[in-house]
């Protein structure tokens, strides 16, 4: 076992995941809410299973075998395209207009949260390879390259447009709570934690486009490929959508490599493990968001919330 | 009131060790959270429904949102709620179309 275990829920240091198991069974007993859910979304409901807690979490953060970049890659997927994937990414499949209008105006306030983000890693590391990477994704998501290459940001109020709404209705209608809070998590992140584990928190997130989960063990991937191929969706959406299809391999996959090598280097794996399953925890919430907004539209998706198509 | 009795009314958790009596009824939960969210759900079905007392929640989906069907006598009422970290209602939808 290694030499410390990281606390997910309060962040305290354990000197094994025995001594982990200890803290989160003594906090159970407690009924502690933070290490209960904790538990319950990433370890087992069961409270018979109390006794074998210690090797669960140790299975559960072990990076051994893969290492750290495939076992976020295994936890992300697990989460939002494993046996019951997330309910956004069930609708997504073959999106209703309704679920892409929740997409753009929740994903304009995600965006601007990113280039915040990204300017925190900016603001804080010394390595060139970091500072390239960082700017290069900044341009591509929110500023773009000329008229050829429209950022993602602009792709996502032009398919708001081509949804029926205004530029002004895009960009002038407030988040929605559980959006608010999502970024509220991801600004502390970058504040308060090293730019390491911000780098994580963030392109780790870009798993979720990533085209490719499939080869990893995702039962399904972002959206169904046919909507790009049909008359399903606008051209806008497809347009939108092909971007994060195709930016977002190269966006995952090699700041995550960057990641491992870094955390390696820095002794700073168990606090990327730690700060990518906070931002993991705000971005399932604010994927319900855009499900949220989208019920303000059309009821009938209330149903993607029972775990089933509506 | 007609209640899941082998865990969490809520999230169906054996963790914990937190009773709470809603309705007059002393029930199980994992932690604050959930017995706020049950409490909250059951003061809002009667809210919107007028009803004096609910006999049961039928519950589908987990902590990101659940499609619910609550019963009285005879009466049902379908709704989605969803709620934030303290167990306050996030959102609440009536009776969707399904």
């Amino acid at each position: 076992m290694t030499e410390m275990a990281r606390c997910p829920a309060c962040e305290r240091a354990y000197g094994s995941y025995e001594g982990l198991s200890t803290h989160f069974s003594e906090e159970a007993a407690r009924s502690d809410a933070s290490h209960i859910m904790w538990l319950n979304r990433n370890i087992t409901k069961d409270k018979g299973r109390g006794k074998e807690l210690g090797s669960l979490l140790f299975e559960f953060f072990d990076t051994g075998k893969t290492g750290l970049r495939v076992w976020v890659k295994q936890r992300f997927i697990e989460r939002f395209f494993g046996l019951k994937p997330h309910p956004f990414v069930l609708a997504l499949q073959h999106p209703a207009k309704a679920v892409l209008i929740g997409y753009v105006l929740e994903h304009q306030h995600f965006l601007r949260q990113w280039v915040r983000s990204l300017s925190w890693v900016l603001a804080k590391t010394d390595r060139a390879d970091v500072v390239k990477e960082e700017l290069d994704n900044i341009v591509t998501e929110f500023y773009g390259y000329g008229d050829d290459r429209p950022s993602h940001y602009e792709l996502l109020i032009r398919m708001g447009q081509s949804l029926g709404l205004s530029r002004e209705t895009v960009l002038g209608t407030p988040p929605l709570p559980a959006t608010v809070s999502a970024i509220q998590t991801w600004q502390a992140i970058g504040r308060d934690k090293h730019w390491l584990e911000t780098m994580a928190a963030m392109h780790s997130l870009e798993l979720i486009a990533n085209r490719d989960v499939k080869q990893d063990g995702a039962k399904i991937t972002y959206f169904d490929p046919q909507i790009l191929q049909n008359d399903e969706i606008t051209p806008e959406t497809k347009a939108f959508l092909h971007e994060g299809y195709e930016a977002d391999v190269e966006h995952s996959e090699v700041p995550l490599e960057m990641v491992e090598r870094y955390a390696k280097e820095f002794g700073l794996v168990e606090d990327v493990q730690i700060t990518f399953l906070k931002s993991v925890e705000a971005f399932d919430s604010y994927l319900m968001a855009r499900l949220e907004r989208g019920m303000q539209f059309d009821g009938r998706l209330v149903a993607y919330a029972g775990g089933r198509a509506a | 009131m007609k209640v899941r009795r082998d865990g969490c009314v809520i999230c169906g958790a054996t963790w914990g060790d937190y009773w709470s009596e809603i309705e007059g009824q002393r029930m199980f939960f994992c932690c604050d959270v959930c017995a706020n969210e049950f409490s909250n759900m059951v003061t809002e079905v009667k809210k919107k429904t007028g009803w004096e007392s609910v006999d049961e929640i039928r519950m589908e989906g987990n902590y990101r949102g659940r499609v619910c069907e609550a019963l009285s006598g005879s009466q049902s009422y379908t709704f989605f709620i969803s709620f934030g970290d303290d167990g306050s209602i996030r959102n609440f939808v009536e009776r969707p179309e399904t």
